[in-house]
């Protein structure tokens, strides 16, 4: 051969690899920034949002929540159907389905973990499946649920975290004599069939997972899933380091980025500054009971409430706390929230409205009420702060409390607060979750508020089984229109989850439930 | 008294303080409003599951009971599980605090390279340029905060320069003094400030001293003079000083873990604090305790050997 020829064809070779190669680079490790760490691996058990936004990477349940967290998709099972009179769920488990560890799960593994996690002893999620009376499995390849009333929550249900299927043996091989002990050994290298699996962790610096290859899943492109090697999440507490790390190309993405800081990034070329629609939503809740510390309360007064929302100028605060980023609710529940009713500001910013509710109720001079915040909150802080000058003009001085969680937590659960500053997330594709806490006064009082509806709590129970979808959108349409027209709270806004990304990370979403999805991420080649 | 009955006495000490530390921790942790199973489901926790929770983790029982049970446990070297992370607290310390005794030690002998010889420039030197510009660039590094030196650091030398790694703990030990070195720079920061103006004064007293006279007569050469019969002197009350800012260093590093991203034992003291999480917080407590203790006995035996009549 020629030494020209040679050269061109080497060069071709060459060339035709590179290419292949680009082709097919999918993989990579992507290291991503969390504000802080995981505590406790185990999708039963958990109780926290640093374990529930990333836990299914690592396990896998029967159905997933679509790319919009309003609906299902095939999961570890492969087809499913309710039966009309809604008591039973069948679903067709998928062909030759493997643990990161290689053995097959069974319908064994199923049962057993279904079981687990509607367990009423068993951790704070199990009411999810609370409707479930029995799993069984008629032939090996499929399961069967039976449910004790019908529930149309059930499908989402199965796409939680908690519902994750788990190998039987290898949980119960664990020392330890109860679920919580085996749990803790379990947790520590856990064996799931999510897209990755547990590589090494090293608490409060850093948890690494790979890809697990026996991962089920193939992307749109015909490849397997996942496409990256594997996941590191550093743990970087202080916002502005985690930004740093960012810019400085250390980090591919990070999580909850301030409000402040999302339009200085977005104007950063290098860096794709995300804003993932949430279920996010920001309110102030307010304390209803007919007396406080042994005196009249004036929160009680549905035109108080509502003079203090017509009072409250959303895009100001909007503007104020959130930097724009942020969103009027138009109602208790997020715009993605499926079954959520309503358009723009349930009570659009109108001082006169607010002086003469304010005159026409029970206080006409107003009063003196207090607010948590949680210490060290810029966001809670800012919006007390708004209020109280914007209160100010309808004769409400308002106190600002800076308290800790643990202390906040405390007076709200006793019920001895005034008002404070609260956020919500949904875990679940349905209004049902949202509701059961706000609305619904058995559960926690609406959100220990002492509201109630009896209007309300009977549209609630009769929501948890009415399987005739419009009739059940008529029912959460008049919850919310009850609620946001005389409940507990201030409306405030929703917002977005602030992802920052390099440019050339595709592929990854954070689901408006907060689930961080890595399965079909990817670092593009240079 | 001999050095040995001065230690025995040393130590004997440390036993009442010990256990009154142990009786404070248990007692303040409890103080704080809240509890664990609250902070740890917040605010959706049902009734049922805190009562439950509370229940698992025997905070029903008496105070009395959960007190000696604690007791107990503290003397079989047991320090019951983490609420939040379910993990053996001995496990999270073994983790956490030798990463912080790492910290604070680079920040202590970084501070003590800084103050010594500057110290001794300003001192000799007094009133003049070089004692103004360093007394002046310490008063700066004094009065910045802690989060605010530290993003400096950051930004400079770990996102511009790309000298250092921007947070991190990093592996391998070589790695981790690497990523702890600019943490530990801010650390030193203030306590070098310290340190600097003490020394600073002491030397002052010291230079003009009459046995300092005496031994420049006897025609010493002046760096005998210097470490034997200036420094070794001036010493004496700098190394009490930096004994006790040992304990204030420890309390620095909980903010400085934190803008660096090290898994520190100080982060882990203030999560765990949030979270009412009453097993690492205690168990954390008396690590830490013995650390401060162990640390204050060691600067008294230097003291003793750099001045006898500590020990009489």
């Amino acid at each position: 051969m020629k030494p020209f020829s040679l050269i061109a064809s080497s060069t071709a070779v060459l060339l035709s690899t590179t290419v292949l190669a680009y082709a097919q680079d999918r993989g990579g490790v992507m290291t991503y920034g969390r504000y802080a760490d995981s505590m406790f691996l185990d999708p039963v058990l958990n109780d926290a949002n640093v374990d529930i936004w990333i836990l299914s990477n690592m396990y896998d349940t029967l159905l997933l929540p679509t790319d919009d967290g309003q609906s299902v998709q095939a999961g570890l099972a492969t087809d499913w159907s309710v039966s009309d009179d809604g008591l039973t769920v069948s679903l067709t488990l998928r062909d030759g389905i493997m643990f990161s560890d290689g053995s097959p799960i069974t319908a064994e593994d199923v049962i057993w973990s279904l079981d687990r996690a509607r367990n009423p002893d068993n951790g704070i999620w199990n009411f999810l499946l609370a409707a479930v009376s029995e799993v069984t499995s008629p032939d090996g390849a499929s399961i069967v649920i039976t449910l004790s009333q019908p529930d149309p929550a059930i499908l989402p249900a199965l796409s939680v975290f908690n519902a994750a299927v788990m190998p039987k043996a290898a949980f119960e091989a664990m020392p330890g004599e109860t679920d919580l002990e085996k749990a803790t050994a379990f947790a520590e290298q856990p064996i799931g069939s999510g897209p990755f699996t547990l590589e090494s962790w090293d608490r409060g610096s850093s948890l690494k997972l790979v890809k697990n290859n026996y991962y089920w899943a193939d992307g749109d492109d015909g490849e397997k899933l996942p496409y990256l090697d594997g996941v590191t999440f550093e743990i970087i507490p202080d916002d502005a380091t985690r930004i740093l790390r960012v810019q400085s190309g250390e980090l591919d993405g990070a999580e909850l980025i301030p409000f402040a800081r999302v339009a200085e990034l977005e104007a950063d070329p290098n860096i794709n500054m995300e804003l993932f629609p949430s279920t996010r939503i920001q309110d102030i809740i307010i304390n209803v009971r007919p007396e406080l510390d042994g005196e009249a309360n004036p929160l009680s007064d549905t035109k108080v409430r509502q003079a203090m929302n017509y009072a409250a100028n959303k895009d100001a605060i909007i503007q104020v706390v959130t930097f724009g980023v942020g969103t009027p609710t138009s109602s208790f529940m997020a715009s993605t929230t499926p079954l959520h009713t309503g358009e723009g500001a349930v009570f659009p910013y109108d001082l006169e409205k607010a002086k003469q509710l304010m005159a026409e109720s029970a206080y006409p001079d107003g009063f003196t009420a207090s607010m948590l915040t949680l210490a060290g909150n810029q966001d809670e802080l800012g919006i007390a702060t708004a209020l109280q000058q914007m209160w100010s003009q309808i004769g409400i001085s308002l106190e600002i409390q800076q308290v800790d969680n643990a202390t906040r937590t405390e007076e709200y659960r006793n019920g001895t607060f005034d008002m404070r500053a609260g956020a919500w997330t949904n875990d679940i594709a349905d209004p049902g979750q949202i509701t059961s806490y706000f609305a619904y006064s058995p559960t926690i009082d609406a959100l220990h508020s002492g509201w109630k509806s009896e209007e309300v709590d009977s549209l609630y129970v009769a929501s948890q089984s009415e399987t005739d979808i419009a009739k059940r959108t008529e029912q959460y349409a008049r919850i919310q229109e009850v609620f946001n027209q005389d409940g507990p709270t201030v409306l405030l806004y929703e917002t977005p989850y602030p992802v920052a990304l390099q440019d050339n990370v595709k592929g990854f979403n954070q689901i408006p439930l907060g689930n961080n999805i890595f399965r079909k991420a990817y670092i593009e080649a240079e | 008294m001999s050095m040995t009955a001065f230690l025995g006495r040393r130590l004997l000490q440390l036993i009442p303080t010990l256990i009154f530390i142990l009786v404070v921790v248990f007692v303040l942790v409890r103080l704080l409003p809240g509890d664990p199973a609250s902070a740890v489901l917040g605010d959706r926790a049902l009734d049922a599951d805190v009562e439950r929770i509370n229940r698992e983790l025997g905070l029903d029982r008496s105070l009395p009971v959960q007190f000696l049970a604690f007791t107990k446990m503290v003397f079989t070297g047991d320090l019951g599980n983490s609420i939040s992370m379910k993990i053996p607290v001995t496990q999270l310390i073994w983790e956490r605090l030798p990463i912080t005794m790492l910290l604070t030690f680079m920040a202590a002998m970084i501070a003590v390279v800084f103050a010594v010889p500057l110290a001794f420039i300003a001192a000799l030197r007094r009133n003049e340029l070089p004692d103004n510009a360093i007394r002046g660039a310490f008063q700066v590094g004094l009065s910045m905060p802690v989060f605010y030196s530290g993003l400096i650091l950051l930004t400079v030398f770990g996102a511009k320069l790309r000298w250092f790694p921007v947070g991190g703990y990093g592996d391998g030990f070589i790695d981790h003094v690497y990523h702890l070195f600019l943490p530990a720079v801010t650390l030193a920061l203030s306590l070098s400030a310290i340190l600097m103006r003490n020394l600073r004064s002491a030397i002052i007293g010291v230079v003009d001293a009459e046995y300092v006279t005496f031994a420049r007569a006897k025609g010493l050469r002046s760096g005998l003079i210097l470490f034997r019969h200036i420094l070794r002197n001036a010493m004496i009350s700098t190394l009490a000083l930096f004994g006790l800012s040992i304990g204030t260093l420890l309390g620095g590093a909980v903010i400085t873990e934190t803008v660096f991203a090290v898994p520190g034992a100080g982060r882990l003291m203030i999560d765990s604090i949030y979270s009412r999480d009453y097993p690492v917080v205690q168990g954390l407590t008396i690590a830490l305790a013995i650390l401060v203790s162990v640390t204050f006995l060691l600067t008294d035996i230097l003291q003793a050997w750099l001045d006898p009549r500590v020990t009489k």
